[in-house]
């Protein structure tokens, strides 16, 4: 069971922070448009999703899987959305992310006066207290599953 | 005490304004702007400076006020109290804050070092205004070697 990688975008659909810990193959693009492509991808899914919903929605989108990986998906009313690629072994994490949002993202960011909003996170803390946060979840384990 | 982060907030707009406006970026410009933030903590710590010591009879020497600074003005404008004082017994004070909570969002270690003395100005004011309601005039300055740890030195003037 294991964490691939993290990203972490904005309203605006500015890429906040990205980070990984197990990833074996890259996109073979390069890590902007990487970037760009998850959003759009992202924003599509969610009003596709609220569209052709069969019943009243409540969450909406939450996560997506494959046959190797999944897409975990948490976003705030702020518009601050945490993508995390799990092994399939994972259940739902909603918990997890909010928690990266609330304790870390608004604690370290959005709290640091030298932190402007709506760019690329520049903090070092952030990045190795995210690190360490991720590293010590149950289902991380620093052989990749 | 209200929240502890509408103060945060406040404090961060101030300092974030005063540079906005500060189109002088020189040193002598900014040393403006730091005074400037300085006098603001002067006058509100002269204010608290009146309003939290509970006995007149607790302040019977220097060391007893710079006690007070430490562990009620500390806690009530930061909800902890300072971690360490050290003194000289001449005069010169250095208190010692191990993770000040202007600065404990900012980093741990010497990223945003250069900057870190902005966000302290007003806090030593603070300090300079509450010894001055207590009788005690001072200088007061602050230096950080690595995030969140900071000092502040505290120098009491003999007229």
């Amino acid at each position: 069971m294991t964490v691939h990688n993290l990203y972490l975008f904005d309203r605006n659909g500015v890429c906040l922070h990205y980070s990984e810990w197990h990833r074996k193959k890259q996109a073979g693009i390069p890590k902007e448009e990487e970037y760009k492509l998850m959003y759009g991808m992202l924003f599509s899914i969610r009003s596709f999703v609220s569209k052709m919903s069969p019943l009243d929605m409540k969450d909406g989108f939450l996560a997506f899987q494959t046959s190797r990986y999944k897409l975990h998906y948490y976003e705030t009313p702020t518009g601050i959305k945490v993508v995390m690629n799990t092994d399939l072994g994972v259940g739902p994490i909603r918990d997890v992310l909010h928690h990266i949002y609330s304790a870390l993202y608004v604690e370290l960011v959005v709290k640091n006066p030298l932190c402007p909003l709506g760019q690329t996170v520049q903090s070092e803390l952030f990045r190795s207290r995210l690190d360490t946060y991720v590293r010590s979840l149950p289902f991380f384990s620093a052989r990749a599953g | 005490m209200a929240d502890a982060a509408l103060f945060e907030f406040l404090h961060t707009e101030m300092v974030a304004e005063l540079w906005a406006h500060d189109s002088d970026p020189s040193p002598g410009g900014q040393k403006m702007s730091l005074s400037v933030l300085e006098g603001m903590g002067f006058r509100v710590g002269q204010a608290l400076g009146e309003r939290l010591p509970r006995e007149m009879l607790a302040f019977r020497e220097e060391l007893d006020v710079l006690k007070f600074l430490c562990k009620d003005l500390w806690v009530a404008v930061f909800q902890k109290q300072m971690d360490s004082l050290r003194t000289n017994h001449q005069g010169t004070y250095v208190l010692q804050d191990n993770s000040f909570p202007l600065l404990v969002r900012m980093a741990s270690g010497q990223q945003y070092l250069e900057e870190a003395p902005k966000f302290l100005a007003f806090t030593c004011g603070l300090l300079r205004g509450a010894l001055s309601t207590l009788g005690i005039k001072s200088l007061v300055t602050a230096s950080v070697a690595a995030l969140p740890a900071c000092k502040f030195q505290v120098v009491i003037q003999k007229s």
